[in-house]
């Protein structure tokens, strides 16, 4: 696995080079940060006891939807949409690497720096708004886990929407849909227990609730025991199941290129 | 090294209708149109040619190099280089060929070259000796040295391809292909990229197969040159072989003392003609050059004279118009 290491590696010559584009990008994060932190406060004082969790766990489940916001800086999809429509996936498809891996060891570097840039704004968030650590190891690495695993299935949900675009060619129009889909049914603001019955329903059967929901809820201490057990295997169902999808839908968008010249 | 026999290969096309109400009925039902990008090709080419491929565009040169590189499947037909069917081991087959794309590049866009080199160094699995020895090559035929900390995005044209050279080589492939990759270069880099190409096919023994555009490529780096158009290979032999096939025709200037009416020359069409000069096109093996000019010089008083042999340029060029002297042949 040296080869992840280094598209890693090629992923942090990116930081410098978006240097402006990073900071401009935690201090976004520290404001939408205190956004929520505030939006919560005010929620609590009206209703203390409605919202199934207390106020302190409530406040870093949102301010942590915020930092994973960072999950989302990588988007293989368009690196995919951009390369067919340029032509220059045939680059691509003349290395000898899988492309499914050589998409998932790029978008694995561009992650990890995503992450390592939101970790000062959590930090500041840690001794400012009182976000609060995981109650002991056992949770913390059940989230780290449970973290990559959410990772991994975002990953494949985003490279299926890319091979989309080898037929479709553009997916910007999607793209904006897709991520609002990401962002809701993944729980990443409004944790998934505060839905009404109907979409709740919807959310639970969706594989978007494993990107940020699952990982969030085991941080704050909601899934606990047997119930972040199973929410794990759901996420691990859903991951295999991805990974079969994209690796047949990736083999017909191979065939349409190399049968049909693209 | 390349082996390629009958190979077609053709387009499933959607055929578009025009108008809005054409595009509409388009969505629901489709008519596919067939169009036959490669037709029938057989060639085959040795370990250590340098080979320059040749045609007007949409001959056929990319599509035929895609089946090569195995990124595109033949619709009917045989390809073989060094053994591999391209398209059925890709993986295996990318591993023993380098390819250059003018029109693209295979570097990352935002990172410095060498950053690139060292992933692809471990995409390809290049042992660290190998690789330094390829950079030190790489630096002392190409100046790599000179942009290796450059983003991509910041590079010259013709640094970035230098850059996408050293790339496709840094795997030593015994066999490269070159998909007009002196496109837009200026005259200086062209150059030197010319003088690159040929020390490769010379001192490592890289097969070369180099699409362009550009005659002066072609006669300063090739040896043997195939020319494909409208999916054919029209001509495939070496640059003398080609010269004295379809270089029989020679034309004379004429510059005379006083303007002059136009006339034609026995064996001699007049094909420009420009104040008080003239050219005489002719065929050498019908008239020769001595006769015409005694012709015309007992007619009319002369000042000066030249005799043009036709660039290969112009050559290929009838070729392309399907208007040779002789009929197509396969020389070789």
């Amino acid at each position: 696995m040296k080869i992840f290491w280094s598209f890693i590696r090629q992923s942090f010559q990116l930081v410098s080079i978006y240097r402006f584009n990073f900071f401009a990008q935690i201090f976004l994060i520290l404001l939408r940060m205190y956004a929520i932190y505030w939006v919560w406060r005010i929620l609590y004082t009206q209703k203390p006891g409605a919202f199934g969790v207390d106020l302190n766990q409530m406040v870093t489940y949102g301010v942590m939807g915020m930092a994973l916001e960072m999950f989302m800086w990588s988007r293989p999809q368009n690196y995919i949409s951009r390369q067919v429509k340029s032509g220059a996936i045939d680059t691509d498809l003349m290395k000898p690497m899988d492309f499914h891996l050589q998409m998932l060891a790029r978008s694995t570097g561009e992650t990890m720096i995503g992450i390592l840039l939101a970790l000062p704004a959590l930090v500041l968030a840690y001794f400012l708004l009182g976000v609060s650590l995981p109650h002991g190891i056992g949770t913390g690495l059940l989230f780290i886990l449970s973290l990559a695993l959410g990772f991994l299935v975002l990953f494949h949900l985003n490279f299926l929407l890319g091979a989309l675009s080898v037929v479709t060619l553009d997916i910007r129009h999607i793209s904006w849909a897709y991520y609002s889909l990401v962002r809701f049914f993944g729980g990443q603001m409004v944790p998934l227990w505060l839905f009404p019955t109907f979409l709740a329903v919807f959310a639970q059967a969706l594989p978007f609730q494993a990107t940020y929901f699952i990982p969030m809820s085991i941080y704050i201490g909601k899934l606990t025991g047997t119930e972040a057990l199973q929410a794990l295997e759901f996420q691990l169902i859903w991951l295999v199941a991805l990974v079969l999808i994209s690796r047949l839908t990736w083999n017909w968008a191979d065939h349409h290129l190399v049968v049909q010249g693209g | 090294m390349i082996q390629v026999k009958h190979l077609t290969k053709d387009y499933q096309r959607v055929k578009r209708r025009e108008g809005f109400l054409g595009s509409v009925r388009t969505l629901f039902s489709a008519d596919y149109q067939t169009t036959r990008a490669v037709d029938d090709i057989s060639f085959e080419i040795k370990e250590g040619e340098l080979v320059g491929y040749i045609g007007p565009n949409g001959a056929g040169k990319s599509t035929s190099i895609k089946m090569l590189c195995g990124i595109l499947v033949p619709t009917s037909g045989d390809v073989k280089v060094n053994g591999l069917i391209p398209h059925k081991n890709r993986m295996e087959n990318t591993r023993q060929i380098g390819a250059v794309f003018g029109q693209k590049t295979q570097l990352w866009w935002d990172v410095p070259v060498i950053e690139s080199l060292k992933l692809f160094r471990d995409i390809y699995k290049v042992p660290e000796a190998q690789y330094k020895r390829n950079l030190n090559l790489f630096n002392e035929l190409l100046d790599l040295n000179e942009f290796q900390n450059t983003p991509v995005r910041q590079l010259s044209l013709g640094q970035r391809l230098r850059a996408d050279m050293a790339a496709a080589l840094l795997h030593n492939p015994r066999l490269l292909f070159l998909d007009e990759p002196m496109i837009g270069v200026d005259v200086v880099a062209k150059e030197r990229l010319r003088t690159f190409i040929k020390e490769i096919n010379r001192d490592q023994k890289v097969t070369i197969l180099l699409t362009t555009h550009d005659m002066t490529d072609i006669e300063k780096v090739c040896s043997r040159i195939m020319i494909i158009d409208h999916g054919r290979i029209v001509y495939d032999g070496s640059l003398e072989q080609i010269r004295a096939e379809y270089g029989k025709q020679r034309k004379l200037v004429v510059e005379f003392e006083e303007e002059t009416e136009d006339f034609s020359a026995p064996h001699a069409a007049l094909v420009k003609s420009e104040g008080r000069k003239k050219w005489f096109a002719f065929n050498r093996f019908e008239t020769s050059p001595s006769t015409l000019i005694a012709d015309i010089s007992s007619r009319f008083s002369i000042i000066d004279l030249a005799v043009e042999e036709p660039e290969i340029e112009e050559i290929v060029r009838t070729i392309y118009r399907g208007k040779s002297e002789s009929p197509v042949m396969e020389a070789k």
